[in-house]
């Protein structure tokens, strides 16, 4: 029994698994000053002379962070705040947990996404830092790729520690003519140049990070490296999916707006210009805002059609297809109910890459929909205008108004509420009732 | 030359006891729309020489290159009726008083079964049906199917046998012989008709009877044909016997006896079958004598049958001598006209029985009033069976019937979908009809308006349609029921645009196809494929024809056919299973079971439906299926789709807030029946039963988001456990052919895993009939398998029949379901490999 009104035991607390997607890395004392580059961040807080600094870890670094922080702590005398378990994703910078204690710098460590921030508190990466074995890859490079071959060696932030040992592997060999193609690209330093290239080789492991290359850049070959060289070609799958989920935005009369992150730049925009869409096109939104969404949560929303998320690039959302509904991308939102013929088709996560104010082309004309083969209206008809006057109007007989959103669906709901059973319930005096929090409640048996 | 007018079809639409409606409707290749000529080239819409040869009817240049009709075709035709036929018309609804001419609105259907919705859809708007049946071939497969169908609609069916010619010249059957075939054929369509109409019901009797009239023999290609009424107004004075008794005598167990004048009702040593001495005896006479090039015997003939031929025609002989002589002695328009004119109901008559058939409303609303009494001044209702494509692309004809009421040019109506319910706005269209057109073949005409009892087209509804509807004024009207189809869309190919900036257009075709074919079915999966599925291989390969070059016009890339498959259970799970919700306070205990043999199939054709009142349906399940009788009450649920062929039964006992939780089960479990656990394919015959819940007190975290992926989870854990099957649809196939050809068949199905379950001959004739069944998964290809086994002599009608379990376990590496349901992952873009039971299963 606990004494406690307002938290669970701590019993349930501490004995509760949590899903963790990466197994915790704990770090021996003696490396820690050079995998998390404790030099590098001291010397840019000194000379920065910030007072207040977050340190934000992701969970699997977790184990890690309170030996990092009292390192720092020692060097620069001051105290440095962790962030942990992030709202959104750990990946983009956790400005509103900074915001709690009025952070003027953040430091992140772990998986970036590289997304556009919409906050400008100074920060800096330090990179998770993965060993390679570089003779290995060379090899490998070897059997895969000719000579003639121009392929864009992209090295993602968990192999950038290692980055000049791989240009020295790759350097030109004049006389053989060798890896005179090769061109080696940082991938905190990508731009546009890398469009449309004949082959790219990602040195990474992220998969959602291949996705984005794969859908941002089109490269005509993308390979990648887990211990041998692999071709990446899920990029058309994914591309397919959107099918589904366009005719489905399409289909749908209800839409969920997930709030999936705060960090990410223009994420006020998206959401204001998916609500529009949305709402020019007849249909209904709610905007949810559940911290990080996982199924139960977004399962409490079953008058839903479909979800959209709003949140950064790198996230692993939409892959899932455990959902009750389907999850959408800002992009298919505006795919599906903007039929501006000029838009942009180019499928792509990240949605400032499209995000604008265009003008929304709605059609009125009836489809079929290729999901139910039934026909579907863009956009309702215009409500009959009530008049204003106060003479008696003829009730049409049998017509109610009603629709299948909101109110319609509550209707068809099974449970409708408290029952009633008028008389058939036994009357008692009143008796105590429950008492303290649904985890488990003071005078319920000691049971589970 | 035509012989009538557009204002002329406009006049007869008012005199509605004068117009038939009616569906030519037979087995492949039985000649539907060679006949059906007779009657276009008689209402002078085609030459006379022509017939049985334009195929008028056959409208797109595909069919005709084929020979065979895909889309089902109207013809508006006027004739007049001599006096003394009209004297046969006895029911005075049948005919205004004083008024020869008939409409005669005629829809041509195609006779393979791939195209079995265009049959439906026309029966639908027709009142009655000319049944053709190829007399050397018989009855057949389809011939049951269309006319089952018919009966079901409430359609008076009556009978041509057609293709006497080729018994005469080719099978060289005698007289008595023939005869014989003639009367299995009638016995046969008879017993068929005896097995799917009540004779007492409100349509009333409906066999055919050669003696009164209903059936009408002769060749459509050489375009003569008769009834015994031709052939005993011939007779009639020469015995001074009334034509109707003189009729009674020409057919069945009457004998005649030419020396001593007398007749019998035995065969003995001197007399004749009259049928055989008064009827195929001159026409044999005729035959033998032009085909063995007598010239004296058959003009000496000529005079006495009262046939004189043009001088154009003196010098044929042979073949094309013989066509004339017999279209000028028995016109086959001429027998045919009478045979629909005198006994295929007017929709006077036929909408008083139809009505309770067609409407889903009170039966004494003003809507069904107007249906019954075929009242043009009722308001309209009107039933689209079809959408015709235009010359314009992209916009269709809606095709349909005008049962109450009128439909005119310009005027506004109430466009109703089949998801229409009346009082709500769903699927409700008001707008104006653009245009009345009647529809005649290859051409249209414009016309004001059209009422009650008649055939005819409209422009500008097509887009509020998908393929079928309900055209009404009346603001309270309910729908016109939906067809039901004979065939289902099993078979299906994922088609891509060969240019992937194409997809747009892809995307709009497919769109267009869906409209314009009853049965096709459209669909973008989960996993983003556009797939398109039809009823067989020959269906399939007409829509992506008609997709290619009519509906989107881009070059299209298709997949091999695949199949859908359904995901069941064989055996009760091993054990009960629990899950328990994210937050763990809520626990689920369930059990999957196959449902017994039947089950399912009674949910599909709905005789086990979720609107029906709990206790009948419990009664049902436990009279027939030896259900609990108060579990049987308790069903909580059909899925997927909230009617599809698998329940969930609540068997619990006293559990708390079990009704508030029931939304939210009821959501998981659509959810895992639509997807199953091994491939997301549907599932099929499955009942869950839950044995317990237990629910935590409070309702924040009892709500669906701890439910639904909960139930999903233990449904799945359910499945597992319960030795999961795959099912795959089995086509019934019937082949006809010589013999000789069987031992090929038999080597045919082999291969495909087939399995033969009648073989007998036809009787009458050489050809022999198998039966088998047919995994769809094996029948690609299987028609031109078979015919090169068998020298092109078998030709199979493949239909759906019923899914079976495809024996071995799916959970097994190595077993055929194994494989199938790792191509279907990886098809959907699935992880590969088995479903994890430990996923979905939680201890206590």
């Amino acid at each position: 029994m606990t004494e406690n009104t307002f938290f669970s035991n701590e019993v349930i607390s501490l004995e509760k698994s949590i899903d963790l997607t990466s197994t915790p890395v704990e770090t021996k004392l003696e490396d820690l000053d050079e995998v998390y580059e404790i030099n590098r961040c001291s010397k840019w807080i000194q000379t920065n002379n910030f007072q207040r600094v977050c340190l934000q870890f992701p969970d699997h670094l977790l184990p890690d962070s309170s030996h990092v922080a009292l390192k720092l702590q020692k060097i620069l005398k001051q105290t440095l705040y962790l962030l942990g378990d992030t709202a959104y994703e750990s990946c983009c910078i956790d400005y509103i947990a900074a915001a709690h204690i009025n952070a003027d710098a953040i430091i992140h460590f772990g998986p970036v996404c590289f997304s556009k921030t919409s906050a400008n508190i100074p920060h800096i990466n330090i990179y998770e830092k993965k060993p390679l074995n570089i003779t290995k890859l060379r090899s490998d490079y070897d059997e895969v790729f000719e000579k003639s071959m121009a392929v864009v060696l992209l090295v993602d932030s968990i192999y950038l520690h290692l980055i000049d040992k791989i240009v020295t592997a790759f350097a030109k060999i004049p006389k053989l003519q060798k890896y005179e193609n090769v061109t080696i690209q940082r991938i905190d330093e990508i731009d546009d140049n890398l469009k449309n290239k004949d082959i790219i080789f990602f040195l990474g492991e992220k998969y959602q990070t291949l996705v984005n290359i794969a859908l941002t850049f089109k490269p005509k070959q993308l390979n990648y490296y887990d211990g041998t060289v692999k071709i990446f070609e899920d990029a058309s799958k994914i591309i397919k999916r959107r099918h589904f989920i366009i005719e489905k935005i399409k289909d749908s009369e209800t839409i969920g707006i997930i709030i999936g992150t705060l960090g990410v730049k223009n994420y006020l925009q998206i959401l204001d210009r998916i609500k529009s869409l949305i709402s020019q096109s007849g249909k209904k939104y709610y905007l949810i805002s559940v911290g990080k969404p996982t199924v139960a949560k977004l399962a409490n929303f079953p008058e839903m059609d479909i979800y959209v998320v709003v949140t950064c690039a790198m996230s692993e959302i939409y892959e899932s297809r455990d959902f009750y509904k389907p999850i959408a991308t800002p992009f298919d939102v505006e795919a599906a109910l903007n039929l501006d013929p000029d838009k942009s088709t180019n499928f792509t996560l990240d949605y400032n890459a499209f995000l604008n104010d265009a003008k929304v082309v709605t059609c009125s004309e009836p489809t079929v929909s290729l999901l139910t083969n039934k026909l579907r209206i863009s956009k309702p008809e215009e409500h009959v205008k009530i008049n204003n006057d106060t003479s008696l109007a003829v009730k049409d007989v049998g017509t109610v108004a009603l629709n299948n959103s909101g109110a319609g669906y509550l209707l068809q709901r099974s449970w409708q509420g408290l029952e009633q059973n008028l008389g058939q319930t036994e009357a008692h005096l009143a008796k105590e009732g429950r008492d303290g929090i649904p985890l488990h409640y003071k005078n319920e048996e000691n049971n589970s | 030359m035509v012989n009538f007018t557009v204002d002329e079809i406009r006049v007869m639409m008012d005199k509605k006891k004068n117009i038939r409606n009616m569906s030519v409707i037979a087995h492949v290749d039985h000649g539907k729309s060679t006949l059906t000529d007779s009657l276009v080239s008689k209402a002078g819409i085609i030459a006379g020489a022509k017939a049985g040869e334009t195929r008028f009817t056959d409208t797109r240049k595909d069919e005709q290159e084929r020979c065979i009709t895909i889309k089902s075709t109207a013809i508006s035709m006027y004739f007049e009726l001599e006096d003394k036929d009209l004297v046969f018309i006895t029911n005075p609804d049948q005919r205004e008083k004083d008024e020869k001419g008939f409409l005669i609105n005629l829809i041509d259907s195609p006779g393979h079964v791939d195209f079995s919705s265009e049959v439906t859809a026309a029966l639908r708007v027709t009142d009655g049906a000319l049944v053709v049946v190829d007399c050397v071939s018989g009855v057949c497969v389809q011939t049951e199917t269309v006319l089952r169908q018919a009966i079901a609609e409430r359609i008076k069916p009556i009978l041509f046998m057609n293709k006497m010619d080729r018994a005469l010249l080719e099978l060289q059957l005698d007289a008595e012989e023939l005869y014989q075939t003639f009367q299995r054929i009638v016995e046969n369509v008879n017993v068929i008709i005896a097995t799917y109409n009540d004779d007492s019901g409100p349509m009333g009797e409906v066999r055919v009877d050669p003696s009164k009239g209903s059936v009408g023999f002769g060749s459509g290609l050489h375009g003569w044909a008769f009834t015994l009424k031709q052939f005993a107004e011939m007779y009639a004075e020469k015995f001074k016997i009334d034509v109707v008794k003189l009729m009674n005598r020409l057919w069945g167990e009457s004998f005649f006896n030419a020396k001593t004048k007398k007749w019998a009702k035995q065969k003995d040593d001197d007399n004749k079958r009259s049928f055989c001495m008064y009827i195929l005896d001159p026409i044999y006479k005729i035959f033998n004598s032009v085909m063995n090039y007598k010239k004296e015997e058959y003009e000496a003939l000529l005079p006495k049958l009262g046939i004189i031929l043009k001088h154009e025609d003196k010098d044929k002989d042979g073949k094309q001598l013989l066509k004339v002589i017999m279209r000028t002695w028995l016109p086959a328009g001429e027998a045919l006209l009478q045979m629909i004119a005198i006994h295929l109901p007017s929709p006077v008559v036929a909408q008083k029985y139809r009505m309770e058939m067609l409407y889903e409303g009170p039966l004494d609303d003003e809507a069904a009033l107007g249906i019954k009494n075929c009242d043009a001044t009722a308001p309209l209702m009107m039933y689209i069976s079809k959408m015709v494509p235009t010359s314009d692309k992209g916009r269709f004809y809606a095709f349909g019937r005008v049962f109450s009421g009128k439909v005119a040019t310009g005027m506004k109506a109430r466009i109703m979908g089949p998801n229409y319910t009346p009082g709500k706005k769903e699927d409700l269209y008001e707008k104006a009809i653009q245009r009345t057109i009647l529809m005649m073949g290859r051409y249209v005409e414009a016309i004001e308006d059209v009422p009650s009892g008649n055939i005819c087209g409209l422009v500008g509804v097509d887009q509020f349609l998908v393929k079928t509807g309900t055209i009404s004024t009346f603001k309270d009207a309910h729908n016109l029921k939906v067809m039901k189809f004979s065939v289902s869309p099993v078979v299906r190919v994922a088609v891509e645009p060969k240019n992937p900036a194409d997809l747009p257009k892809l995307v709009e075709g497919l769109k267009r196809l869906t409209k314009s074919d009853p049965m096709v079915q459209c669909i973008i999966e989960e996993s983003g494929e556009h797939i398109i599925a039809g009823a067989g291989e020959l269906h399939l390969e007409i829509c992506l024809k008609d997709l290619e070059e009519d509906h989107a016009c881009i070059p299209i890339k298709k997949s091999d056919p695949v199949v859908s498959y359904r995901e069941t259970v064989s055996e009760e799970s091993d054990q009960t299973c629990l899950s328990k919700s994210p937050n763990k306070h809520n626990r689920l205990f369930m059990r999957a079971q196959p449902m017994p043999d039947g089950l399912a199939e009674d949910i599909d054709e709905g005789k086990v439906n979720p609107r029906d009142d709990f206790k009948v349906r419990a009664r049902y399940l436990t009279e027939k299926y030896d259900y609990d009788i108060t579990e049987a009450r308790k069903i909580w649920c059909f899925g997927p789709d909230g009617t599809g062929p698998n329940i969930l039964v609540d068997c619990t006992k006293g559990v708390q807030y079990l009704n508030e939780i029931k939304d939210s089960v009821v959501a998981g479990f659509q959810w895992a029946t639509k997807e199953g656990v091994l491939s997301e394919e549907n599932l099929r015959g499955v009942r869950f039963n839950i044995y317990d819940v237990t629910l935590h007190a409070d309702a924040i975290h009892r709500g669906g988001g701890q439910i639904i992926p909960t139930t999903r989870r233990c449904l799945y854990a359910c499945l597992l456990t319960a030795s999961p099957r795959l099912m795959e649809p089995i086509y019934k196939c019937e082949i006809m052919c010589p013999e000789v050809a069987v031992g090929g068949i038999y080597g045919v199905l082999n291969r495909r895993r087939g399995h033969v379950f009648e073989e007998a001959q036809v009787a009458g004739t050489p050809m022999f009939i198998v039966k088998a069944y047919l995994p769809v998964n094996e029948s690609f290809g299987f028609t031109a398998d078979l015919r090169s086994n068998t020298g092109g002599q078998a030709f199979p009608q493949s239909v759906f029949d019923h899914w079976q379990i495809l024996p071995g376990n799916p959970m097994e590496a190595g077993t055929r379901p194994y494989g199938i349901v790792q191509d279907t992952r990886k098809r959907k873009g699935l992880k590969e490999g088995l479903p994890d039971l430990m996923q979905y299963l939680d201890k206590l």
